[in-house]
């Protein structure tokens, strides 16, 4: 025993009552891991990608990035949790019977030991006030996003009491038992505490004994009570931002389909990975995701904080009745038994932690994923439910029936017939070769780049125009291209996305096929769908196929750029369209924002354009508001809450653009019909339209290599 | 007891795809369109695997088809259906109704069931006849236009609910029985991935005319009654009016336009 905590009266229990408390949550984590360990699908491997996961700790766990979103929650959030980091050393150093200070008061004569107090009580000051601070959001200006219980009062309770009572007993102790170096604060409250007029030697005794211990107790309470409380991100975080998705976020995770005995995606506790019960036990209920979730804020009943924290639920009841001790024979007598309860590990996910309708008004759009600080994974779970609805038991929106047979049948999700593939091209002014035919003449090697037109521009009506609109750029850019015509099929994504990846599968195998009879591997793709564009780039290497492709926003960004692509000047206004100085509001995809992180190149091409105004939404970039026509959702009917793609038109109205550019055929089809609706009866004329029509209309009319001048509609 | 059901499904060209073709030779093209079960033969079918979730039971497919028709009848099988009996011959390109009511009617003599379900019609010949026409030559009795079919097999007796101008009509006959379904009857289920993964391992008996004990002279291509002499393309639909206005000039309009052609 050193002499260090001399004056703390019975110091040595605290060796019993921290280091009992140690085991105990050692033993409670342990619980939880047993039912992780009952889990059957593999989770990430903690030796691959080492440095990736440790740059992540780094960034996500110690600075935070995420939480910047919010800078006055991330400041509140980072202040507590350095200073809690900070005062550890001091807790640290009473749980060692004096051994951090030992050690740290050898060098320099004990000035780094006083730095530390110092700094101590800087921090301890900080937290005390970040922690009002905390009070006062949950009980007076309460976020919406937040989940309001006792647990969190609780938490930020003891917290509080724990730091205030170790920084006045640091006080009452320097009163009655002399000078500490470096802690300037508590110093400052010892002089009146033991001045005149203040306490007496006994009552600073007895202040310190009682502060001190208070601070010790609350420690282990802390402890014991952590494995129970949503506070336990403190513990998990680190661990679910090490283990976080590595894979491009626009990957949903394989599926072989041949296997014997297998469960289909996800119904129960029991289908999901370790790492998946891992994020039930990090969710901190923060509510970022709610707050950015479209079906959420559209008033549907999917939230996927509650989804988050049913999976916790579900994993807590999975334990229930097990001994905090494992085999021990006096849990037997309490009637515990060493079992996990199997009837919460083998009911169904779907009704317990989410309800069913919840499952099917996910976009898929990917804003929770983007808003976790702790790098939840929401929606590679939901794909994973409706894998298992549709797969084993043939549930799902009725709707989805005619668009499931129509992409098995003819090879899109519209059912329109596949000889009609090539409609879009007729009236152009320039021919566009079908890749078949180039390969028949030799000229495969000639081709710059394929264009994968996708279903919805070879279809829909609207879509059309942006199809002729994006051909006509490739043509005035002098780019030798071609399409697959009636050889091209739908890539699957909706299909996927909707849980069927059986259709998926038979899609993808289908274009894999076709691309690689053209040896497409050795070329470059180009389309003009964010959709196709994700699945043929981040999904098809799961199936063999690996080709490079590249979005049109960023293909006719390189086009000006390497100025293949001129447009009209501002003052020249010969063409007209050019100058006409139109206010434009750029609408981004989820799945080339927040999937594939492409945000700047369709800026870049809309500011090339003479006189073009760029009036920006609040939720723009990565943080864009979904459409609504995200995860198949496109086929399906909004029954529930106010429809997603009015919300977003009403946030680009807002911006009194009269133009909504769009970059994907999906949010085009549901802005147009969403700015239809809102305009009817007002007169208003705000089109959606998109980059590549924007492009094709500001196109200078002689273009080296063109045929034609740029035609548009 | 439980129920022995026939479902008679017939492979068509994909409606979808749009790409119904007839050869030179006036027959379909069947390679120039991927097959799917004919439409109002899923109805059926559907409703014959809900009688036997119900009731207990087998479901079997019969098809008279060119080898090809066995993928399609996969189809069948992995809705639930329990096995197929597909019945192929050369000599069978090119049946007219007739024909096919007699190869269908003596596939069934070899069978065992309580009830055959026929759809209402195909949508590639759209004839419609097929069902009563094997109810007749089989003496079965017959139920047409099903909305509701409703068996009791302890009874022995089957009740169905027949669509008609004015409502339902409800008629019960003894088992077994033909009966002809409607899309009321219900739509047709998605099949499950297990349901794709059995239907691989299902029975399909395959029968040549020689195993229905047949006469190639009397039934097939070339005893067919019926031939196409030609086909011609339905006209292009005329230019769309639309009439635009209160819903006053929009009713005086179209009236005008109605006794224009006579039609009022």
């Amino acid at each position: 025993m050193n002499a260090i905590f001399e004056d703390v009266p019975y110091y040595p229990l605290v060796f019993v009552v921290f280091w009992g408390a140690v085991v105990v949550f050692g033993l409670a984590m342990a619980r939880h891991l047993r039912v992780f360990a009952a889990t059957r699908a593999a989770g990430p491997s903690p030796f691959e990608d080492v440095r990736a996961r440790f740059a992540g700790l780094i960034q996500y766990a110690f600075v935070q990035t995420k939480m910047f979103k919010d800078p006055r929650a991330a400041i509140l959030h980072l202040g507590i949790f350095w200073g809690f980091i900070l005062l550890t050393i001091g807790t640290a150093n009473v749980v060692t019977g004096g051994l951090v200070q030992q050690v740290l008061s050898a060098p320099f004569g004990g000035v780094l030991w006083a730095a530390i107090l110092a700094m101590q009580n800087v921090v301890a000051v900080t937290v005390i006030a970040f922690i009002l601070w905390a009070f006062e959001r949950r009980l007076i200006s309460r976020p919406a996003r937040l989940t309001y219980n006792l647990d969190a009062l609780l938490i930020l309770g003891m917290i509080g009491t724990l730091v205030a009572a170790e920084f006045f007993a640091q006080a009452f102790e320097i009163a009655r038992y002399g000078a500490q170096p470096g802690a300037f604060i508590t110093s400052a409250i010892a002089q009146p505490l033991g001045g005149i007029g203040g306490l007496s030697r006994a009552g600073l005794e007895t202040g310190f004994a009682i502060l001190w211990w208070l601070h010790m107790l609350i420690v282990a309470a802390f402890l014991v009570y952590l494995p129970g409380s949503k506070h336990l991100h403190i513990a998990t975080s680190f661990f679910n931002i090490y283990f976080r998705k590595l894979k491009p976020r626009g990957e949903l995770p394989a599926m072989d389909l041949e296997a014997e005995d297998a469960t289909f995606g996800l119904r129960t506790l029991a289908d999901l990975g370790w790492n998946d019960l891992l994020d039930g036990f990090t969710c901190t209920e923060c509510g970022r995701c709610q707050q950015a979730c479209p079906a959420w804020n559209t008033g549907k009943p999917l939230n996927p904080k509650q989804f988050i924290m049913g999976i916790r639920d579900m994993s807590v009841e999975a334990e229930h009745g097990l001994p905090l001790i494992p085999n021990s024979p006096s849990a037997a007598s309490f009637g515990l038994t060493d079992v996990i309860n199997q009837a919460a590990m083998l009911s169904p996910i779907v009704d317990n932690a989410i309800p069913y309708d919840a499952v099917w008004d996910c976009v898929t759009c990917g804003a929770c994923v983007e808003a976790c600080p702790v790098l939840i994974e929401h929606v590679d779970k939901i794909v994973g439910l409706r894998r298992n609805l549709v797969l084993e038991d043939s549930r799902f929106p009725t709707e989805l029936n005619g668009a499931f047979r129509n992409m098995e049948g003819v090879g899109n999700p519209w059912g329109q017939p596949p000889t009609t593939r090539t409609d879009w091209t007729k009236g152009l002014a320039f021919e566009i070769p079908l890749v078949a035919d180039v390969a028949a003449r030799g000229e495969l090697g000639s081709l710059d780049v394929l264009y994968w037109v996708g279903c919805a521009a070879a279809f829909d009506e609207r879509n059309r125009k942006v199809a002729r609109a994006f051909a006509t750029c490739l043509d005035a850019a002098g780019i030798n291209f071609a399409i697959l015509g009636q050889e091209e099929s739908c890539t699957g994504d909706p299909a996927r996305r909707m849980g069927n990846d059986y259709v998926f599968q038979m899609l993808a195998s289908g274009n894999i096929e076709t691309l690689n009879r053209y040896r497409m591997g050795e070329r470059t793709i180009v389309t003009a769908c964010p959709h196709c564009f994700n699945s043929i780039g981040n999904e098809y290497g799961q199936l063999g196929g690996n080709f490079r492709v590249i979005h049109h926003a960023a293909f006719l960004r390189e086009l000006l750029a390497n100025g293949r692509l001129r447009v009209v000047d501002a003052d020249a206004g010969a063409n007209g369209a050019g100058g006409t100085g139109r206010s434009v509001t750029l609408h981004d995809s989820c799945y080339l924002t927040r999937y594939n992180g492409i945000v700047d190149q369709p800026r870049e091409v809309l500011g090339s354009i003479a006189g073009l105004e760029l009036r920006e939404m609040d939720n723009r970039g990565k943080n864009t508001f979904c459409c609504g026509a995200g995860g198949g959702r496109m086929w399906m009917e909004e029954t529930r809450g106010t429809r997603i793609n009015e919300a977003r038109t009403s946030q680009a109205l807002a911006t009194g653009a009269s133009t909504v550019a769009t970059e994907c055929p999906f949010c085009m089809t549901m802005l147009k019909d969403g700015l239809e609706a809102a305009q009817s009866g007002t007169g208003g004329t705000v089109k959606a339209i998109d980059i590549a029509e924007l492009l094709a209309e500001s196109l200078a009319p002689t273009q080296p290599g063109s045929r034609a001048l740029p035609v548009l509609q | 007891m439980p129920l022995r059901i026939v479902v008679l499904t017939k492979p068509v060209p994909d409606p979808a795809a749009a790409a119904e073709r007839l050869g030179a030779d006036g027959r379909l093209d069947r390679a120039a369109s991927p097959a799917v079960i004919n439409g109002n033969d899923e109805y059926t079918l559907e409703a014959s695997l809900k009688l036997v979730e119900a009731h207990g039971g087998e479901v079997t497919l019969l098809s008279m088809a060119p080898p090809s028709g066995l993928e399609t009848m996969r189809k069948g099988l992995a809705m639930g259906a329990h096995r197929g009996v597909l019945v192929t011959d050369p000599a069978l390109a090119g049946s007219d109704q007739g024909s096919t009511i007699q190869v269908l009617a003596a596939a069934l003599r070899g069978l065992e069931y309580d009830l055959v379900l026929a759809g209402f019609d195909t949508s590639d010949g759209v004839g419609g006849v097929v069902g009563a026409a094997i109810a007749s030559l089989l003496k079965l009795p017959y139920l047409s236009s099903a909305a509701k079919i409703e068996p009791d097999p302890d009874a022995g007796t089957v009740r169905v609910r027949r669509i008609s101008p004015t409502g339902f009509d409800l008629l019960e006959a003894p088992m077994p029985a033909l009966i002809v379904g409607t899309q009321l009857l219900g739509e047709p289920r998605y099949p499950s991935l297990k349901g794709i993964m059995a239907a691989r391992s299902k029975e399909v008996v395959t029968k040549s005319l020689a195993d229905l004990e047949l006469d190639a002279k009397v039934v097939g291509g070339a005893a067919s009654r019926s031939k196409v002499t030609g086909t011609t393309k339905p006209p292009a639909r005329g230019a769309t009016t639309v009439v635009r206005g209160t819903p006053e000039e929009g009713a005086k309009a179209i009236a005008d336009l109605l006794a224009s052609r006579r039609l009022i």
